[in-house]
């Protein structure tokens, strides 16, 4: 799609966009938001993107392979934290049992795993999305003969 | 605003009634109306053994929500008692969810990544 307003828009949207996912992602433990949400919103400002600038010049900025790599190391890192759970002595994703650093309630480094899980998901849910977006998108430009 | 189920599932078999329903097929639109019947007394039984929505012998008032309102802040530190359910006292499940994201990618790329390396 070839549009200069599309374009133009998309350009000045998509900072805000990712700067309010990434705000969504961080304080999750203190106001509405999280992982999930959170990374949708990034997701969907990368799905922006593509859609306005065409699937190869959004391939260029956030390549398939840094999708994958983001999307399985979100997964692993959610493990990782709930196995260190077990080495501190606690069960599986345990929190103030295993003596994780609770911190003040209200201040953004606080309340243990719940930050250091909520960055894995959000990694997690937006490598997924763009992943997914990639390989769809893929698929219509081959059957087309012509960028989407 | 009450909503009276009995007037909600009469406007379901009408709706569905008129989905099934076939010009001449006397006998067969008996049937279809006899069927269509039977499930709505069913979900009307369904619905009248239910609680009143709000109300406090719901069976979800527990002693867990008591725990989850008294217990986020001096147990998980976080102010958001959703982020705390979802990420500490029910971490385990949202490992699940994960799973299903990754379940979603994996059968994504194993139908359609095989499409893009013949191109």
């Amino acid at each position: 799609m070839d549009d200069l307003v599309t374009r133009s828009v998309c350009r000045l949207m998509v900072p805000f966009v990712q700067l309010y996912g990434a705000y969504l992602i961080f304080y999750g433990h203190l106001s509405p938001g999280g992982g999930f949400a959170g990374g949708a919103v990034v997701a969907s400002s990368i799905i922006l993107y593509a859609l306005s600038f065409g699937r190869e010049t959004a391939v260029l900025r956030v390549a398939p392979g840094i999708s994958h790599l983001l999307e399985s190391s979100g997964g692993l890192w959610y493990l990782l934290v709930g196995l260190c759970g077990i080495m501190l002595g606690g069960n599986f994703l345990a929190n103030k049992a295993a003596g994780f650093y609770l911190g003040i309630p209200g201040q953004l480094f606080s309340s243990g795993i719940i930050f250091l899980l909520a960055l894995g998901i959000g990694m997690k849910v937006s490598s997924t999305m763009v992943t997914l977006y990639y390989n769809l998108s893929a698929e219509v430009n081959d059957e087309d003969g012509h960028g989407i | 605003m009450e909503i009276n189920p009995l007037v909600v599932v009469a406007i379901m078999i009408l709706v569905a009634y008129t989905f099934f329903y076939t010009p001449g097929g006397q006998l067969r639109n008996l049937l279809v109306l006899f069927v269509l019947f039977i499930i709505g007394v069913t979900l009307v039984l369904a619905v009248s053994e239910m609680p009143l929505f709000g109300s406090v012998e719901s069976p979800a008032y527990n002693y867990v929500v008591q725990r989850y309102i008294t217990g986020t802040v001096p147990e998980t530190g976080a102010l958001n008692a959703i982020a705390a359910i979802i990420t500490d006292y029910r971490a385990f499940d949202t490992l699940g969810e994960a799973t299903v994201l990754f379940t979603a990618v994996a059968a994504a790329l194993a139908t359609l990544g095989a499409q893009q390396g013949k191109r």
